[in-house]
């Protein structure tokens, strides 16, 4: 009697246990983890990748596999999406705990996270030095993805920056598009107050919470929020100085509204609150959302700073797919990556029809698909423009303490849009960030 | 006699054995490993023993103390408004003669079985610029100006404030709707011909018969306000400026976010072990008194 | 004056209700509009559900996240109830200072953070060749100290004699535990299931980590990995969360009555 309750109780908690080591067999055999015992080369391999978009980044390896599969026919690829946030914290709790088994072949990176994360877990990600000719893409983002001279992953969409804005509230201000053509931030804070007068309508948006618009800035005259060497780069630097200035001066000419958060953002303008949207190339989607906006949307240069060294051409944001060395797929996931992402204009040009995803790809811009034009932009030729601009855009370094160094200067924030003095501000940023990466 | 107490108290070994070996493996064990962390310095997984350094440096961090303020304040605002507020409605509750008594216990205590996901997905839409709660307080006039609620220092702990009350209220206030059921409606009899008001009932009878319960839930909400992450990262995500940041959220960005130094992360959740010891301490202290 | 007082209470419950079924409300409306309606507060019922629902099928595996959310949530609520009850069991009613002082530790794993322990959890997890198995998102709650707790509590009202009458007639202590402790105190385990359950089902950081494959993700996941896409869809993401939050809702309606009782004895 005695003995069969208490089998009864284990046998409940094994039960779960017994299924579940049933169950890790079949991911093991199915390839849901890369240490499957496959020999490389066959036929037969399931490549698995982690992406967190799966309609943007997960459809454009979709594209790609669709292409390589024409020559390797057999090649399987297993899309995991799941939200970049989490990705990322995944990735660093299987790197930190030195466990290989659970990491895909291929996964994509957050172009300002690559030095971090190469840096961090030394000898973890596959070197695509060779394996791809980087003079093909633009060199800002080639520099995103050189280590000590080592290009590590091959380089996907990016984030050329350009000044969208509505037309007819322009014209009904009284300016015409050439008046935005190439012009200082200042010029944009005139203009954008004799738009709030005569339309009522805002300027542009503002989220303290967010840097991008910094972030904008600086790419703008080619600095960072840190050095290459990764040290502060808060005090004695002409570009954060003129960044800040700027910032401070759109916040208090009262020409920005507030949002909070991403739906807010894509909200102020699909619902006509602001004249203009100074972001990357990929909010062409988010843009077009409001089809009832069709033919009022153009796009011209983002604004300059006003110091030497700055252009009216930025980035903002843009990813990058990197292969795990360890990985048991790796030959077959690195061929894939650079055979397609790496090296077919067909790609790129059925992303950008596809998916309005722009990439580094030279060769591509020369395309039919490069050089459409959009009625949504009034017939104006954006992906031309946009190409045009991305050779422009400053390369940078953009380090191992990016995140730390964005922290830290939130943290001033406030204290800097209430007037506090700017050279003392930045002294405490850079003293802040320099216990930050002790 | 005695023998036949040998043998109860082996047999309860017995049945405690298997969930303490549990618990050991899957808490203890993990926290003693960062334990060890905490005594190394360095990022991803390239490290170094480094003694003291990292309880060095959390003494001069400016962040932690930033966090640690920004968490404690929640803790002495947030933790008395809930347990007061879930004790009212308790009381209201146990009104023997209240109509609708059902439908306001489950109305108010749904609020936390939703996923911490969703409701933080729901809450942010709720609070937007453009969001639903300015619309309705645009409308009937109230405000004239739509509230930035996330962006503006104090409104934005005010929001984290009243997520966390949304949902947890409720279900403080179970316990105490239990425990109140179970207080003798004699002593209340008693109290009223005595000619004890209900305010009065409600301090001098309700609130001490209640101490055990008060002091437990006290205890549970303070450790939970003390590891606050999951509202604040996905409402504010620490912002504006770092003014909401919890301690919690300052682990998980050294681990996650940053450049992973895991072994510093590891130095700062022992600040948050050893505050909620401490506070727990000082909770039976003054709560606890008998037994 | 005792009528306002009435009033007065009624009021505030009807404010408070207001309040907290507000945002269930706000979901229930948000899943029958479009994305931008959502963003911009549209607060009445709209026509896109079923539009939002097809979308939703189309764009995440919702069936497979559902079945597995089920899985764990249901294997591990029977598994926590059986343990914690039994350490509950153990502790009150064979009552030692040993046992009191044993307790006591075990109530330390409450205190720290779980992103603190993650790390060496996911390495243990992956010795034990059980990473991305539901046995994973299972074992590191299956027994809390919270619910052990929680069923010492109750115990303290279970009456001891029926032990006495149980062990008169044979009974050892096992059997007295399964065939007289355990339907005695069904609803102390009704209000254990509940909070076990919501717990199981809305957990999020450490089934992140310890699930891989697509194949294997539960509902917070799929919340999660729709609301931060490049062009999040607010409507099927109210979907999602309706879903999500729907089985919840059931188990404690369902359970609601033995609930009320089970709490009732937590706090004697």
């Amino acid at each position: 009697m005695k003995k069969r309750v208490s089998l009864l109780l284990l046998g409940t908690v094994t039960a779960s246990l017994l299924a579940a080591c049933g169950s890790s067999e079949t991911t093991n055999t199915s390839g849901g983890t890369s240490n499957t015992t496959e020999p490389v080369g066959e036929a037969k391999q399931k490549v698995v990748a982690w992406a967190w978009d799966r309609a943007f980044n997960g459809g454009a390896l979709d594209i790609a596999k669709e292409l390589y599969a024409k020559d390797h026919p057999g090649f399987e690829l297993e899309i995991v999406d799941m939200a970049k946030v989490d990705l990322e914290q995944k990735l660093n709790t299987n790197l930190a705990s030195g466990v290989k088994g659970g990491l895909p072949d291929i996964l994509l990176v957050n172009d300002p996270n690559i030095q971090k994360y190469v840096a961090s877990y030394p000898g973890t990600f596959a070197e695509f030095t060779n394996k791809v000719d980087f003079s093909k893409f633009s060199p800002f983002k080639v520099d995103a993805l050189t280590v000590d001279n080592k290009v590590y992953g091959v380089p996907f969409d990016i984030g050329v920056t350009g000044m969208f804005y509505r037309s007819d509230y322009i014209e009904q201000a009284g300016f015409k598009a050439a008046d935005l053509e190439n012009i200082t931030w200042d010029r944009f804070i005139e203009i954008g107050k004799v738009v709030k007068e005569k339309t009522g309508k805002y300027m542009i948006t503002m989220n303290p919470n967010d840097e991008s618009l910094t972030s904008i800035l600086l790419q703008s005259a080619g600095s960072w929020y840190i050095t290459p060497d990764n040290k502060g780069n808060f005090v004695d630097n002409p570009a954060m100085t003129e960044t800040l200035r700027v910032y401070k001066a759109i916040a208090d000419a009262g020409i920005a509204k507030p949002v909070t958060g991403w739906s807010e953002y894509v909200g102020s303008f699909n619902s006509g609150d602001v004249a203009t949207v100074v972001s990357g190339v990929w909010q062409v989607t988010g843009i077009m959302e409001a089809k009832d906006q069709s033919g009022k949307w153009k796009v011209a240069p983002i604004p300059k700073l006003n110091i030497d060294g700055a252009v009216n051409a930025s980035n903002e944001g843009g990813s990058s797919w990197f292969v795990l060395e360890g990985s048991a797929n790796k030959e077959a996931a690195m061929d894939f990556l650079a055979t397609t992402i790496g090296g077919s204009s067909e790609f790129y040009e059925r992303f950008l029809k596809e998916k309005g995803g722009v990439g580094s790809y030279i060769p591509a811009f020369s395309s039919e698909a490069y050089s459409q034009t959009s009625d949504f932009f009034g017939g104006q030729a954006i992906y031309t423009d946009f190409t045009k601009w991305s050779k422009e855009v400053p390369g940078i370094s953009l380090g191992m303490y990016t995140q730390e160094a964005k922290d830290s200067l939130k943290n001033e924030l406030p204290n800097i849009l209430n007037g506090a003095d700017l050279a003392k501000s930045l002294a405490n940023i850079q003293k802040l960030f320099e216990q930050q990466v002790q | 006699m005695n023998s036949k107490l040998t043998r109860s108290n082996l047999m309860g070994w017995q049945f405690v054995l298997l969930p303490s070996i549990i618990i050991v493996l899957f808490s203890f064990y993990p926290m003693i490993q960062s334990l060890f962390l905490s005594f190394q310095s360095g990022r991803g997984n390239v490290y170094h023993y480094s003694g003291m350094d990292n309880y060095v440096r959390l003494f001069g961090d400016p962040m932690f103390r930033q966090a640690v303020w920004n968490t404690l304040l929640y803790l002495v605002v947030q933790v008395p408004l809930m347990l007061f507020l879930g004790l009212i409605i308790a009381y209201f509750l146990n009104i023997p003669k209240l109509k609708f008594k059902g439908f306001y216990r489950t109305a108010i205590f749904l609020p936390c079985v939703t996923s911490l996901v969703s409701y933080a997905v729901l809450f942010k839409s709720i609070f937007a610029v453009d969001g639903v709660l300015n619309g309705m307080l645009l409308s009937i006039g109230l405000i004239h100006e739509p509230v930035v609620w996330l962006m503006d220092p104090v409104w934005a702990r005010v929001v984290i404030v009243v997520a966390i009350t949304w949902r947890w209220t409720g279900y403080n206030m179970i316990f105490y709707l239990s425990a109140m059921q179970n207080i003798d409606s004699s002593v209340y009899e008693a109290a009223s011909i005595d000619g004890a008001s209900k305010m009065r009932q409600f301090f001098s009878i309700t609130v001490p018969m209640l101490r055990p319960i008060i002091l437990f839930t006290a205890i549970i909400s303070t450790n939970g306000t003390l590891q606050l992450f999951d509202e604040v990262v996905n409402l504010t995500n620490g912002g504006p400026g770092n003014s909401t940041m919890t301690i919690s959220q300052y682990i998980y960005n050294l681990s996650f976010v940053y450049t992973p130094n895991f072994g510093y992360a590891a130095t700062v959740s022992y600040a948050i072990v050893v505050m909620v010891a401490v506070l727990a301490f000082l909770q039976l202290k003054v709560g606890g008194e008998k037994k | 004056m005792k009528k306002f007082g009435t009033g007065a209470i009624h009021f505030f419950l009807i404010t408070v209700s207001i309040v907290s079924l507000f945002p269930f409300a706000w979901m229930l409306i948000g899943m029958t509009n479009s994305s931008a309606e959502v963003i911009k507060g549209k607060f009445s019922f709209g026509a896109e559900f079923s539009n939002n629902v097809a979308k939703l099928l189309e764009m995440t595996n919702l069936g497979t996240a559902f079945w597995n959310s089920t899985l764990i949530a249901v294997v591990g609520t029977i598994a926590t109830l059986i343990l914690s009850s039994m350490a509950g069991f153990g502790f009150e009613i064979y009552r030692t200072r040993g046992k009191d002082r044993l307790f006591g530790v075990l109530m330390l794993s409450m205190m720290m953070p779980f992103a603190a322990i993650m790390i060496p959890l996911f390495r243990m997890f992956s010795k034990m060749g059980l990473l991305d198995t539901p046995a994973a998102a299972i074992l590191p709650s299956i027994t809390t100290a919270f619910m052990i707790f929680f069923f010492m509590q109750n115990t303290k009202s279970f009456p001891r004699e029926l032990l006495q009458a149980g062990r008169v007639d044979g009974l050892n202590e096992w059997s007295l535990f399964a065939r007289v402790y355990m339907p005695t105190m069904k609803p102390t385990y009704a209000a254990a299931a509940i909070i076990t359950f919501m717990n199981y089902w809305n957990n999020f950081l450490w089934p992140l980590i310890a699930l891989q494959s697509q194949d294997k993700k539960t509902l917070p996941l799929v919340v999660s990995s729709l609301s931060s896409s490049y062009s999040p869809d607010y409507g099927v993401i109210m979907v999602a969360i309706v879903v999500t939050t729907l089985p919840t809702l059931l188990i404690f309606f369902l359970l609601q009555k033995q609930f009320v009782q089970g709490m009732l004895g937590s706090v004697k």
